[in-house]
């Protein structure tokens, strides 16, 4: 078992006649992913890799069951395209595309969670189950399969770590990036649930990073409720803090945010924290011997 | 995008909110006149994007012209913060009875705007944020929903206001929140709202971020940004890359913050080398934008080594090559360069990489490969 994604799971690309889209469909169809159509408006009728290209969402889902939906759609339309997705019975949604702006983020947060569906990103690289399939951009060649379960607010640090995983044998059950936006559609305790509930995850490695207040958050969660063991690591001990305007930002996070915050409530919730990246296969090697 | 305090209450008047009258002046000849029409006693104000700067001496109350003349001197003659003042904002000292708070943010964990007011407004309210948070009020925002009048009134009530001060200062923070909401706003403050003796609510400072994600919503302003940036770092912005400069020796290229973070980490986890930079390229690699990255990497002329670590998932990073490439023969380069570039067209990458002279690392691990770097520089390497 894996979580939110298997080889059955039926998925539809918006903004599939794209550059990326195409590219990055030609690359989910041959790691094994069942994709069942396209959305791109004004492009209806023609076929990526022979998958129809539908010109709304609804079309689509008119035509074919569809379980995911994966966003390459320019910024300036993620927050129409992802309630299109919402509006026409998709549940489950992963936006790929950067530099979203963040009000339209809150508002597809509040709308995805309204509608209980599940957003995932902006700026996530998606998900991939190791020798089964993936949605997004995640190179498959950096995974294997195993019952490691990571979850990262990185997209390319997730890649890192489940290679170096690789490298000494260890794979993964499932890898999902989050996205590191100032607002992400799911948070990472929603993600730690999910990994709690596999049976086929046995350790879960938490890739945080500074800024924000989701690692805190999660310590508590693992604390209180999870039953697998978990490492962590948090990117950017090193980096040197911004030029902070103004007093609101801090006064939200109330301490919360750097580092050190992260890594002491971590510590604190019993989670061991890996200080270098190259610390963290030898972590997850001890606890699953 | 931050705005000058003299920029953001051009804002908040166009938005009808009450600002002390004020004269922005860029050099010291210009202060009598300046002081002449606005009166004494005034406060000169330094304009930096930076915060504290009133505990920094970027702030001055002056009584006279004598004073006025030799303050406005020092403060352009100061760094503040690292940071020269270009601008000096003239503005009329008034009579405070009552100094307030407001600012407006985002709750990153729920994803919603944020109203916090309070009674204590001032240089401490950090502080006071810390120490006394019943002192803060907080009304949060549906984004789904509009805010009403009646909700801020509810929320200004806690400060204690009454009458015409409590409408006035309600009907305030329902502007701010117009402009949170019109110009996708980051933050949004006002620190201190201030009550004079005779009534008047005005905003001393102002604060405005907004989202650099959104400028394409507002040409004018991304314009405004662009020009105030150097050439090099304008290109890259307009290719979302985004670059800092900082005091290291090894030039750094990485696709994706995180793992750009984790890099500089476990550089500076090496004795003798630390980070020249944080480069990130974001997810539109192209052989021109590697071209960028390489030129602008290479304005520090303190460089021992470049690494470069990138994944090809959204990347194409055997185009990104061939900016490297074109850049280490166009400039002669001979300074160590390694590569960890993995993923989609590794192999391809390589190839393009290698023949341009680049040594290239083909493991996951970081940490190896910044090892190799520090074998080829002759440095004391780690196990």
């Amino acid at each position: 078992m894996s979580i939110l994604l298997n080889k059955d799971t039926k998925v539809l690309v918006q903004g599939i006649t794209g550059n990326i889209g195409k590219t990055q469909t030609e690359y989910m169809i041959k790691s094994g992913t069942k994709v069942v159509a396209g959305v791109t408006p004004g492009k209806g009728g023609e076929k990526v890799f022979g998958v129809p290209v539908f010109d709304t969402v609804l079309e689509a889902t008119n035509n074919y069951e569809i379980d995911f939906s994966v966003l390459f759609v320019p910024a300036r339309v993620a927050k129409d395209s992802v309630i299109e997705a919402i509006e026409s019975g998709i549940n489950k949604i992963a936006l790929i595309t950067e530099h979203t702006p963040v009000h339209d983020t809150m508002v597809m947060k509040a709308y995805a969670k309204k509608h209980n569906a599940l957003l995932i990103g902006p700026t996530t690289p998606g998900i991939v189950v190791p020798g089964e399939c993936k949605i997004g951009i995640l190179p498959i060649n950096m995974f294997c399969p195993g019952n490691v379960g990571i979850i990262s607010r990185s997209g390319t640090l997730a890649y890192e770590v489940a290679a170096n995983l690789c490298l000494v044998g260890i794979g993964q059950s499932t890898v999902i990036g989050m996205g590191a936006d100032m607002v992400a559609g799911t948070n990472l305790v929603e993600i730690l649930e999910l990994f709690n509930l596999d049976n086929e995850t046995k350790v879960v490695v938490l890739i945080g990073e500074v800024g924000g207040s989701q690692e805190e958050d999660a310590a508590a969660f693992i604390k209180n409720k999870m039953d697998k063991p978990v490492i962590a690591y948090i990117a950017g001990a090193s980096v040197p803090s911004g030029q902070r305007m103004g007093h609101a930002g801090a006064i939200v996070e109330g301490g919360k945010g750097s580092a050190k915050s992260k890594i002491d409530t971590l510590n604190n919730a019993g989670v061991k924290v890996a200080m270098m990246l190259n610390e963290i296969p030898l972590l997850v090697k001890e606890l699953l011997s | 995008m931050r705005f000058q305090e003299y920029e953001a209450k051009e804002i908040f008047k166009e938005f009808g909110i009450p600002v002390p009258e004020g004269i922005v002046i860029n050099s010291d000849s210009e202060i009598i006149p300046a002081i002449e029409k606005i009166g004494i006693p005034a406060i000169l104000k330094a304009q930096v994007l930076v915060g504290g700067r009133g505990k920094a001496g970027g702030i001055r109350v002056v009584e006279n012209l004598e004073e006025a003349v030799e303050a406005c001197r020092e403060i352009f003659n100061k760094k503040i913060k690292g940071y020269h003042v270009k601008e000096l904002l003239i503005e009329k000292k008034l009579e405070i009875l009552t100094e307030l708070y407001c600012g407006i943010t985002i709750n990153r964990t729920l994803g919603r705007p944020v109203i916090m007011v309070s009674s204590e407004g001032g240089i401490n309210i950090e502080e006071t944020a810390e120490k006394n948070p019943n002192k803060i009020f907080t009304l949060y925002c549906d984004p789904l929903v509009d805010i009403y009048p009646f909700q801020i009134v509810n929320l200004v009530k806690n400060l204690g206001l009454k009458g015409d001060v409590l409408l006035k200062v309600s009907q305030i923070i329902g502007k701010l929140l117009q402009i949170f909401n019109k110009y996708n706003g980051i933050i949004v403050e006002v620190n201190p709202l201030v009550i004079t003796n005779n009534k008047q609510v005005l905003c001393l400072d102002a604060v405005i971020q907004i989202d650099d994600s959104a400028l394409f919503r507002y040409p004018e302003f991304q314009e405004k940004k662009f020009n105030q940036m150097d050439y090099s770092l304008q290109r890259l912005e307009k290719k979302g890359a985004t670059y800092v400069q900082l005091e290291g020796n090894i030039g750094l290229i990485c696709s994706g913050a995180g793992l750009a973070m984790a890099t500089m980490d476990t550089i500076k986890s090496f004795p003798g080398l630390s980070p020249a930079n944080f480069l990130e390229t974001g997810g539109s690699i192209t052989p021109e934008l590697m071209e960028d990255c390489m030129e602008i990497v290479l304005e520090r002329n303190v460089l021992k080594g470049i690494f470069i670590n990138i994944y090809g998932g959204i990347n194409p990073i055997h185009e990104g090559a061939k900016g490297i490439a074109r850049v280490i023969k166009d400039r002669e380069l001979e300074i160590p360069i390694v590569a960890k570039a993995l993923g989609n067209k590794q192999e391809e990458t390589w190839e393009i990489l290698e023949k341009a002279g680049v040594y290239t690392y083909k493991k996951s691990d970081t940490h190896g490969a910044i090892n190799y770097l520090a074998e080829i520089l002759h440095l004391e390497v780690k196990g």
